[in-house]
């Protein structure tokens, strides 16, 4: 089994590494210094008088900074080391290392240290199967320095290290012949420069007003200020505490500074979808309003000045489009990958208006939807316009780049995902369910914000008579009668996709869903097929396609769980909503850590611990994100006029909840939540348990 | 139809431009590199109109290219965020503004629209 991996990170910038601390290429992970997209290390190997070293201790401080303690020597077996060495790590728009020796003799002592240096300058698309290159190494012991540069036309990648003290530098790496005293030490601080070459050689970013202002703050007051403007727990179950405040420390992590813009904005997560992704920014701003709320304005801002332009099948691009993925690495530049400006999602249009109108319930903000009218319409104009090809009324998704494009422009978006009850894969133009689910919801809150913001009544009765033609047609063809659920999609010809998934959740969330038939739906979501114990399965058991470890067709995602249960709690579920928030935290706490995006899809009963796949991302903006939301949807936080309502639904076990100073167009209010049923005992070990009292 | 950033410059892209949000203003100086001369091009964006000199005055966005790197541009051939990224096109100042560029400029020649591909409605189409 390989061994655990070990990360810093900070916006899009990342390095990972063994548990010694070492780096070097493995075809199955990204391990290596990364920044915008590209590998400035690939090798980083640290020995003393030749012989690697063993981790005896890890104190992970911060999310952008790790102390590893090492002595030399095979962890296989035990050396009473009179050496040991402190490799502490820091990352922020560049890499730093200290590395210190420490002579625990009498004598003075005298090592050989070395670093083994090198980069690919592979692109993040490419970790599989890095492609050769050659890059052009200087080595300078003059002026302590190596520099690795990788150049293609005028596309340009640049490593600089740099130490402190004397070293003797060669093409691989550095090396310090040292001297020790007794009971000693000694230090240097390795720098590492990633450069991205602009004008006349010099770094691309030093050129743009937008991000000289980040860097030089000061990163941990930033952690430090970040966890106190965000509401402030207080919870009887000690492990909730916890999880909450991994979850915002990830959200912290997980914010970067785009090229073209101030202010920060959610990158996906680690390690493979470290840049901005549409979906993922608007669903981790949708998930954490009660929390982090000034995550969104800068989404919002940053996705209407990057809206689809232009008519491009490469890009898959149409004129009011919002972003599905932005990336920066020499794939993009040269056109190999379309992720320079990728616009292949076909939910993220929606979602942006939808996450407008709910940012201005919770905060009030009426300025920036003033401001964001003209994106926000070409957004709703889009549904109409491009995003509906038959002019039947429904959402529909159909890549037009077919070489590298995405086939599933959904969150549903690995290439099987979406199949009928037996497996058959419906043809393009494809238009699913929770789509629909967001179209109508967008109408009908772009309805509000012309109405009250935009002073444009038609336009706004034009919204919301599409809104219910939708409706009531999507209740109609959608509907499986003998089934008791909504389709998964429709095919061209109008048949429906008939399985059983967790989008029935979306469609409560966004409120296209009948009230009479919500009742299936619930009993669905809760049942043996869809519920495995930890959240609901985004496909259900019993059918051909359902597979525990499939991610669409049979795993759990916390995002997805987030918001299954407010749809529930929407349609007054209020103890589904509970048992699900309640399996979430619980694979959450047992697992510890970041929570993981998904978790494989076995019954709870049958594993008892979750089961974790190996190819998810962790930590993930809109899994934390999504622990947020559950929190929210657990206290029943709703914004209603200028008051915040708290309606709690709170699992069993869970004792009392505060959540104090949630912020909001009221200021700052606090908020109590107490499960049902008090004067119950609460068995030790209640967490295992599910449900509401 | 190839048309060059000159060309499209000087006819195309002066006027009202409604696919502009009304709140983008700035100026943008394009500097068209032309073996040892360069032209110069001023755009001034007020709400959604926009304005085209031929001035070298400082700008809020000075956007550096190749004259042919402008052409494939103005052509759709090319995409300034990839020209970005590709260092083919230098930048100084507010990027936002870069972005205003790609509305101002045509998309692919090629580019099909949504309802094109997709054919005819409820009619079954082949996988």
């Amino acid at each position: 089994m390989r061994q655990e991996l070990v990360n810093v990170l900070a916006g899009n910038a990342f390095a990972m590494s063994d548990a010694q601390g070492d780096m070097e290429p493995d075809p199955a992970a990204p391990i290596g210094l990364f920044s915008f997209d590209t590998r400035f290390l690939s090798r980083w190997v640290l020995t003393i008088d030749g012989e690697r070293l063993h981790a005896l201790s890890r104190d992970e401080l911060t999310y952008f900074e790790t102390r590893f303690v090492l002595v030399p020597g095979a962890a296989s077996h035990y050396v009473d080391a009179d050496v040991s060495v402190i490799r502490h790590r820091s990352i922020d728009e560049a890499f730093h290392e200290r590395i210190t020796v420490l002579n625990h003799t009498a004598e003075p002592a005298e090592f050989t240290v070395r670093m083994e240096i090198g980069s690919d300058f592979a692109d993040t698309a490419e970790i599989l199967r890095p492609a050769s290159r050659e890059p052009v190494v200087v080595a300078d012991t003059d002026r302590r320095q190596l520099r690795i540069r990788y150049q293609r036309d005028r596309f340009t990648r640049e490593t600089d290290v740099t130490s402190t003290v004397p070293v003797e530098v060669d093409g691989r790496g550095m090396t310090f012949r040292i001297r020790v005293e007794p009971n000693g030490e000694w230090h240097t601080d390795l720098h590492v420069a990633m450069v991205i070459h602009g004008a006349g050689g010099r770094d691309l970013r030093a050129d743009l007003e937008s991000h000289r202002k980040r860097v030089h703050d000061d990163m941990r007051a930033d952690l430090a200020h970040w966890f106190d403007q965000a509401p402030h727990l207080v919870a009887d179950r000690k492990a909730l505490g916890a999880a909450y405040r991994q979850a915002l420390a990830d959200l912290a992590a997980l914010r970067y500074t785009p090229l073209s813009y101030t202010d920060r904005v959610p990158v996906g997560g680690l390690p493979w979808a470290m840049t901005l992704y549409g979906r993922d920014a608007l669903v981790t701003c949708l998930e954490t309003l009660a929390f982090t709320p000034e995550l969104t304005p800068a989404t919002l801002r940053m996705l209407a000045l990057l809206q689809g332009g232009q008519l491009d099948d490469y890009h898959d691009e149409e004129p009011g489009k919002i972003l599905s993925e932005l990336r920066y690495g020499e794939a993009a530049a040269f056109d190999e990958q379309p992720t320079a400006l990728y616009y292949g999602a076909a939910d993220t249009t929606p979602l942006f208006v939808v996450l407008l109108d709910e940012y201005e319930r919770w905060t009030g903000d009426a300025d920036l939807v003033r401001q964001l009218r003209h994106p926000a319409r070409m957004a709703l104009d889009w549904l109409t316009d491009y995003g509906d090809p038959y002019g039947d009324g429904y959402l529909r998704y159909q890549p037009r780049n077919t070489v590298n494009g995405v086939a599933n422009q959904t969150w549903r978006n690995s290439p099987h995902a979406i199949v009928d009850r037996t497996g058959v894969v419906p043809p393009f133009p494809r238009a699913t369910c929770e789509l629909q689910g967001y179209a109508y919801d967008a109408r009908i809150r772009g309805a509000r914000l012309a109405r009250e913001f935009w002073d444009d009544r038609e336009y706004a009765e034009r919204l919301e008579a599409d809104a219910a033609c939708l409706r009531e047609r999507f209740n109609r063809d959608f509907w499986l009668p003998q089934r008791g659920y909504y389709a998964l999609a429709l095919t061209p010809d109008g048949e429906p996709v008939d399985a059983l998934t967790s989008a029935l959740g979306h469609l409560l969330w966004s409120g296209i869903v009948e009230p009479d038939r919500a009742d299936a739906l619930a009993a669905h979501l809760c049942g043996p097929d869809l519920f495995s114990g930890w959240g609901v399965r985004t496909y259900a058991d019993g059918q051909r396609p359902y597979n525990p470890v499939g991610a669409h067709l049979g795993a759990v995602w916390p995002s997805d769980n987030a918001l299954v249960a407010a749809g529930l709690r929407r349609y007054g579920f209020d103890a589904e909503a509970a048992q699900i928030a309640a399996g979430v935290f619980a694979a959450a706490e047992t697992l510890g850590g970041s929570v993981p995006e998904v978790i494989a899809g076995y019954p709870r009963a049958l594993t008892r611990y979750p089961v974790q796949l190996p190819a998810a991302g962790r930590p993930q903006s809109w899994a934390s994100g999504g622990l947020l939301m559950l929190l929210s949807t657990m206290l029943g936080l709703r914004p209603c006029g200028e008051n915040l309502l708290v309606d709690p639904a709170i699992p069993t076990g869970y004792g009392r909840i505060e959540l104090l100073d949630v912020p909001g167009r009221w200021g700052r209010t606090d908020s109590f939540g107490r499960e049902r049923g008090v004067g119950r005992r609460i068995r030790a070990g209640a967490a295992d348990v599910g449900g509401v009292a | 139809m190839s048309v060059s950033a000159a060309e499209h410059l000087a006819r195309g892209a002066a006027g009202r431009h409604p696919e502009l949000p009304e709140t983008t203003s700035g100026t943008i100086r394009l500097d068209l590199r032309d073996g040892g001369h360069t032209d110069h091009w001023y755009l001034t964006i007020d709400r959604q109109d926009v304005r085209v000199d031929r001035l070298a005055e400082e700008a809020d966005l000075v956007v550096r290219a190749d004259r042919e790197v402008f052409d494939r541009m103005a052509t759709g051939r090319l995409h300034p965020a990839a020209a970005l990224l590709r260092n083919d096109l230098t930048v100084q100042g507010d990027l936002k503004l870069l972005l205003t560029l790609r509305r101002l400029f045509p998309g692919p020649p090629d580019a099909r629209h949504p309802r094109d591909v997709a054919g005819s409605p409820h009619r079954p189409v082949a996988r």
